[in-house]
């Protein structure tokens, strides 16, 4: 019998494992036929890999769950205060599932005496550990699936497809490491071995100067974070000697940190921590690099912004939520808090600001997800900020709310980028279709070099064309838009009116900024997720291209329908009562499934019950539902919506489209004018930003005094260096001219040398 | 020889077979000469003069002796003979080290931490009236040294199994590991003086006879500036010799040296341990190599083969980080905590300065003997922590980079091999053209970034724990280096092994030829050390805990404190 941590431990060891035998067996094989039909390049061993992985995960989940968490079949309307957050701690703690001690041992001193201690490594459990879990190995196989359609029926990745497939096994396999790790010296390693992963697969067409630029970007903007998360978790283990989770987070450790009078040191070491979630996250300033990871395969997008690297950071920030929780350190962290949420709401509307005039389907997602994880961490730090000041129930449940809308999130958007790569594939390999039946023709040839696949001016009309990814896309967007009762609804309304009950605290009216941006947010998402579905999918085929769109590439539809049942499926998990049972603060997850569900919908939709502010709460989900419903989308609509031209879309799509036709034809928006303005074009370029970093600080900054020490290097220190040489050699030259050979000047000197030594001695005596 | 010139030239069969032959023999009589010799006082036996140090010296002498006899034709015949016999005898003294590692050849746990105590130590007296003995011991911080030499000795060799004139060649190594091990080794200030020169005689001909174009100057260069300091050291060295009854004898020393501190005195008083304390200390800074006494190390780098090149990074480097620790911090605790400022400062400009440099260098060999010289900051940070732990990540930066900057060198060397440039953005699309050597490539650099998991990254962790509980806040310009270092790496790969579209550029240098990838035997040779690598990045303790009873050793025994 293998114990619990060797069990658990095979999550992130099979992946990695299998990382190095890829790439062997695919340099071995490459080009063989079996190896590209059957292996599909290596894509079968990576789907079986992850395919055990899902299966190992749920076995470790389910056991988690029955063992710590538990059940309830009762009780649905979660007795909200009956569990403490202290006690949830406690849970945590039996929740350690295993350590290996000793990874290294050492001495070191601690005042005035030497102490002895090490890092080991081990396995971590409680609710949010167990739910991203679940979120990543889930997600991770669908987008193995997916990439079985995606990779290997695309010509430019033949004979390169094992690369991809072993690097997003070591990706997958470092996202599963981090979330089980049981300290945050293992989740840091993890967390690295993510930021490399991201840049093999976003630099995975190496050749293209601009994909080696945006690996190099991703890569050095998440490490810039990194670097202060490092320096965070020194400060950490400086106060605590321990980096584990159980050690950090118990009263006692926290108690002796508030005893050295230490809060301050803990305050700045989060902070710094903070900001490797910052970079890792992709929340401004540290942002720049996910736009341009759109520069991978889509597969890798998927991955990277749903499954893994950017859930790193959230998890990084949940990780630190216990340290908010605990009352002895109450008020002392509120800074931190605030800041989170600021950075958060300003993300949140930036983000969605710059989507608005995106035309790549793949950069709208990008900035969609921006914006979405600024949402999550605005509901993080709002959490933070109620802990914090002693109010558990409501930051209990914004902590809920974000960690589901995390989940959510994931699954919408892993779809939504699933979906457009399925767009994407088909509307190349149309491409590549009409210009073999045209032949050899320039045209088809020049055309070729400028035909952009993920342009959405360039799509339209696919509704009827690709039935499947349309739906999914719907979904998802509706999902990310909040939707009432579609996924992203319950936890993106409990997110806004959470920060909105943080802002109406007493002595919480700094959130009132971020509440109000996320407020704008809300109505802003509805807007550009409508616009990239109806440019892509109403009105009419904008090019000939799309119109010989047809969706039949295998395995892309496998994830795409699971996904957006999965999606639908969250009004199950929100009437299981998963808010409170993420959060660690309401208890069981409920099986009364239909009770839970009215519970959440008075939560919802009815005002009352004891809180003072509810009224005001009850107006801010109104006025969410109606920005990102009605405002958004019909905005949407009436500047992008269209009818089908030839084809029928199904049935349960058809309406989203009249509806679309309807309001397009009966409002006359005129955006003209705005999309030539000076704004839009600074949206376009990314309010200029990237190109501050580049030009400021890269080549203006950087270069200028690197090159500057090159030349200090060359010149004065191997200079001063060159000089003694030459120094050296003049003088010996003018010594050996000295040496004349004959005998007058040799008795000449000899007489100088006795005059000057008789004057030497005659002068100290 | 001559009689010779017209025999048949299958002969090289012949002679293979009987050189062969007569090094085996040679190399049983030699390995037999522990058994017969007396065991010390632990009854151990001497593993150390003969396998290690005379060995590998003697046996290189001898290969040279018999390759410079033959004609050039006859040379070519014993080339393969010669090349593999280096190769076994390297490969023996390896066993020789693991086996004294994992307690098989004596049952020695090197995980003790008892200061200036050594194991397998034997001492045959030499030169009576001068006091000079053949005193060799060795302790943690000396075996990792010799066990990382033992290591590097065959991967070199074979990474470089291919280099011209071989029949010198591999020999060289042979005598250069010897000569290292000698140094490790010592307990006697003289040999260990000795041993310090003679390393530089080999790698004055390797940079001298494979070098590149200025190899004359760089050869010199490397010479005199290392010599220079030394000469400083030997005087140190002699001064310590006459304030000690003339006593060259380590143990003796830090003994008494340990004596004074115990009575709570300055041991040869303060200024003569200041003045002691610098000269030594500027010995070991120049080889280290520490801003500013640096410059000789890219220009013996660039200009060296990839041979010497490993070797110097590898092992050489790690003779400046030993002494520290064997002189200026076992026998000088007082100047060493007088001068703590002093070697901050050091390491981090070192640290920063050196990082700094790299991302405006041109050129790939030169970038990374820059970063070498950057992560040598961390060995001096490490010391001037005065923390267990600061020691610990010192010895184990010492190791880690022993094993990552040869193979950093060795991809340079492949690059150049194959390119015949070391210009950076001179070609792109290396990945297509050379894909192994793209991904030993990628995987050495991100080695030396201290990507987790590898082996550097544990020595990163370790010495900013110390550092951040030694300065604090001054924490920020290593970490500012953490990000500078994988800027230069990354921009470096972005302009060779990324880019230049499904057909790649090629460089001008190579005339239109079509590139080849990396041999078997370099593939071979960065296989083995990227491995290594993994290991020493998954499971660290296999080499840190005894690096950290060592440390935890001299902790105590210089600073006082108490066990833990």
């Amino acid at each position: 019998m293998m114990s619990a941590i060797d069990y658990a431990l095979l999550i992130p060891i099979i992946p990695i494992v299998a990382f190095p035998v890829i790439l062997f067996i695919g340099q071995m094989f490459n080009g063989m036929p079996s190896w590209r039909k059957a292996w599909k390049e290596g894509g079968t061993i990576a789907v079986v890999v992850l395919g055990v992985v899902l299966g190992l995960s749920l076995s470790l989940i389910s056991g988690y769950i029955g063992a710590v968490s538990g059940w309830d079949a009762g009780n649905a309307n979660g007795d909200v205060s009956a569990h403490s957050a202290t006690e949830s701690n406690d849970d945590a703690v039996s929740a350690n599932v295993g350590e290996y001690d000793s990874w290294i041992n050492f001495h070191i001193t601690d005042g005035d005496n030497l102490i002895s201690e090490s890092f080991g490594f081990g396995i971590y459990l409680d609710h949010a550990s167990v739910m991203l879990l679940f979120v990543a190995s889930f997600l991770c196989l669908m987008i193995g699936i997916f990439s079985l359609g995606y990779m290997n029926t695309d010509e430019i990745n033949l004979d390169r497809n094992h690369r991809f497939y072993a690097e997003f096994l070591l990706f997958s396999a470092g996202m599963f490491g981090m979330v089980l790790a049981d300290d945050f010296l293992w989740l840091f390693i993890f967390w690295e071995i993510m930021g490399l992963c991201s840049y093999l697969l976003i630099g995975f067409y190496y050749d293209k100067p601009s994909a080696a630029y945006a690996a190099k970007k991703a890569f050095l903007t998440t490490r810039v974070g990194d670097v202060f998360l490092f320096i965070g978790l020194l400060m950490m283990w400086n106060l605590f000697n321990s980096l584990e989770f159980a050690t950090v987070w118990s009263d006692a450790a926290i108690a002796q940190v508030v005893a050295d009078g230490n809060q301050g040191q803990l305050h700045l070491a989060l902070g710094m921590m903070f900001i490797g979630a910052v970079g890792k996250s992709a929340q401004f300033p540290l942002h720049v690099w996910l736009p341009d990871a759109m520069e991978g395969p889509t597969p890798v997008s998927a991955l990277i912004h749903a499954a893994t690297m950017v859930n790193a950071g959230l998890y990084l920030v949940v990780r630190m939520i216990p340290f908010f929780a605990n009352d002895q350190l109450a008020g002392d962290l509120s800074t931190l808090a605030l800041t989170i949420a600021w950075i958060g709401g300003f993300t949140a509307v930036f983000a969605a600001l710059i989507a608005f005039v995106q035309k790549d389907i793949k950069k709208v997602l990008a900035y969609s997800t921006m914006s979405q994880l600024a949402y999550i961490f605005t509901g993080l730090g709002a959490a933070a900020w109620l802990l914090n000041n002693g109010h558990t129930t409501a930051g209990l449940f914004a902590f809920g709310a974000s960690l589901f809308h995390l989940f959510n999130h994931a699954m919408a958007k892993g779809m939504l980028f699933m979906a457009s790569g399925s767009v994407i594939h088909e509307m190349h390999h149309a491409h590549h279709k009409i210009n073999h039946s045209h032949g050899d023709h320039d045209d088809g040839h020049h055309e070729e070099d400028h035909f952009d696949a993920q342009d959405m001016t360039n799509m339209g009309g696919l509704a009827g064309k690709m039935p499947i990814t349309a739906t999914a896309m719907a979904v998802g967007s509706m999902s990310i838009i909040g939707i009432p009762l579609i996924g992203g609804f319950w936890s993106k309304e409990g997110i806004i009116a959470s920060t909105w009950k943080a802002a109406l605290t007493d002595g919480g009216f700094l959130l009132f900024g971020p509440a109000l941006l996320l407020l704008i947010g809300a109505g802003m998402t509805g807007f550009y997720m409508s616009r990239m579905w109806f440019m892509t999918f109403a009105g009419k085929a904008n090019t000939p291209v799309a119109d010989e769109v047809v969706e039949d590439t295998p395995f892309i539809p496998i994830p795409l329908v699971i996904l957006t049942f999965m999606t639908l499926g969250a009004i199950v998990l929100a009437s299981m009562h998963f808010i409170g049972w993420a959060s660690e603060g309401f208890g069981h997850l409920s099986l009364d499934i239909v009770s839970g569900l009215v519970h959440e919908l008075k939560h919802a939709f009815l005002p009352g019950g004891d809180d003072s502010v509810s009224s005001i709460l009850f107006l801010v989900t109104m006025l969410t539902i109606f920005l990102s419903m009605i405002v958004g989308p019909f905005t949407a609509m009436a500047l992008y919506g269209g009818r089908l031209d030839a084809y029928k879309a199904k049935p349960w799509l058809q309406w989203l489209i009249r509806l679309s036709h309807k309001v397009n034809s009966r409002s006359h928006f005129d955006n003209t004018a705005w999309a030539e303005s000076s704004l839009a074009e600074a949206l376009d370029k990314r309010l200029y930003i990237d190109d501050f970093y580049d030009n400021i600080c890269e080549k203006w900054i950087v270069v200028p005094f690197a090159n500057i020490c090159a030349w200090f290097d060359r010149r004065v220190i191997d200079g001063a260096v060159k000089g003694i040489e030459y120094g050296s050699q003049e003088t010996s030259t003018y010594i050996r001219s000295l040496t004349t050979g004959s005998a007058r000047d040799y008795i000449m000197m000899a007489v100088l040398g006795i005059f000057a030594i008789f004057l030497l001695i005659w002068g100290v005596a | 020889m001559g009689a010779h010139q017209n025999a048949n030239f299958r002969m090289g069969e012949r002679e293979m077979i009987l050189i062969t032959g007569f090094f085996a023999i040679i190399a049983i009589l030699t390995y037999m000469f522990p058994s017969f010799a007396e065991t010390n006082s632990d009854g151990q036996i001497d593993w150390i003069t003969m396998p290690l140090v005379g060995f590998p010296i003697i046996a290189s002498g001898v290969l040279m002796a018999f390759a410079s006899m033959a004609t050039r034709r006859r040379k070519r015949n014993i080339e393969m003979p010669i090349k593999l016999a280096s190769l076994f005898f390297s490969l023996f003294m390896l066993a020789i080290t693991t086996s004294l590692f994992f307690g098989i050849l004596e049952s020695i746990n090197w995980d003790f931490s008892t200061f200036n105590s050594y194991e397998l130590e034997f001492s045959y007296a030499w030169n009576t009236t001068l006091g000079v003995n053949w005193h060799v011991g060795m302790d943690a911080l000396s075996f990792s040294m010799v066990w990382l030499t033992t290591l590097l000795l065959p991967i070199v060799m074979i990474t470089t199994w291919e280099e011209k004139a071989g029949w010198y060649h591999h020999p060289l190594i042979l005598m250069m590991g010897g000569a290292l091990i000698g140094v490790f080794v010592s307990l006697d200030l003289f040999m260990f003086y000795v041993f310090w020169e003679l390393t530089l005689i080999p790698m004055f001909f390797l940079i001298l006879k494979w070098g590149g174009s200025e190899r004359r100057y760089a050869a010199q260069k490397f010479f005199i500036y290392t010599f220079t300091a030394s000469v400083i050291m030997l005087l140190g060295i002699i001064t310590l010799y006459f304030l000690n009854d003339g006593s060259f004898d380590i143990t003796e020393l830090t003994r008494s040296s340990q004596a004074a501190s115990d009575r709570g005195d300055v041991w040869l008083g303060a200024n003569m341990q200041n003045a002691l304390f610098l000269m030594f200390l500027l010995g070991f800074l120049v080889k280290l190599p520490a801003v500013p006494f640096h410059t000789w190390l890219p220009d013996a780098h660039v200009q060296a083969p990839t041979s010497g090149s490993m070797l110097l990074a590898g092992v050489m480097l790690k003779m400046g980080g030993y002494g520290l620790f064997r002189f200026c911090v076992s026998m000088f605790p007082d100047a060493l905590v007088n001068f703590q400022w002093l070697l901050l400062t050091i390491g981090l400009v070192s640290l920063v300065y050196g990082s700094l440099v790299c991302l405006g260098q041109k050129n790939l060999k030169k970038m990374v003997a820059y970063s070498s010289v950057s992560h040598m900051g961390v060995i001096t940070l490490g010391i001037a922590t005065m923390e267990p732990l600061g020691f610990t990540a010192a010895i184990f930066m010492m190791f880690a980079h022993g094993i990552i900057s040869p193979m950093l060198f060795a991809v340079c060397g492949s690059f150049k091999h194959h390119y015949h440039t070391l210009e950076i953005g001179a070609m792109r699309g290396l990945a297509r053209h050379s894909p192994f050597l793209g991904v030993f490539m990628m995987f050495s650099w991100m080695a030396s970034l201290g990507l987790p998991l590898l082996a550097g990254f544990v020595a990163e962790i370790a010495v900013l724990i110390a550092f951040w509980k030694a300065f604090g806040w001054w924490v920020l310009l290593p970490g500012l280096t953490l990000a500078i270092t994988a800027a230069y790496y990354l921009w470096s790969m972005q302009r060779t092994i990324f880019e230049g579209g499904l057909e790649g550029e090629l460089p001008e240098s190579l005339h239109g030829e079509s590139p080849v990838d990396i041999s078997r035997w370099e593939g071979s040779g960065m296989m083995i050390m990227a491995l290594l690598i993994v290991l020493f990045g998954i499971l660290p303790w296999i080499v840190f805990d005894m690096m950290s009873g060592y440390s935890l050793a001299v902790f105590t025994g210089i600073l006082g404190f108490g066990g833990v």
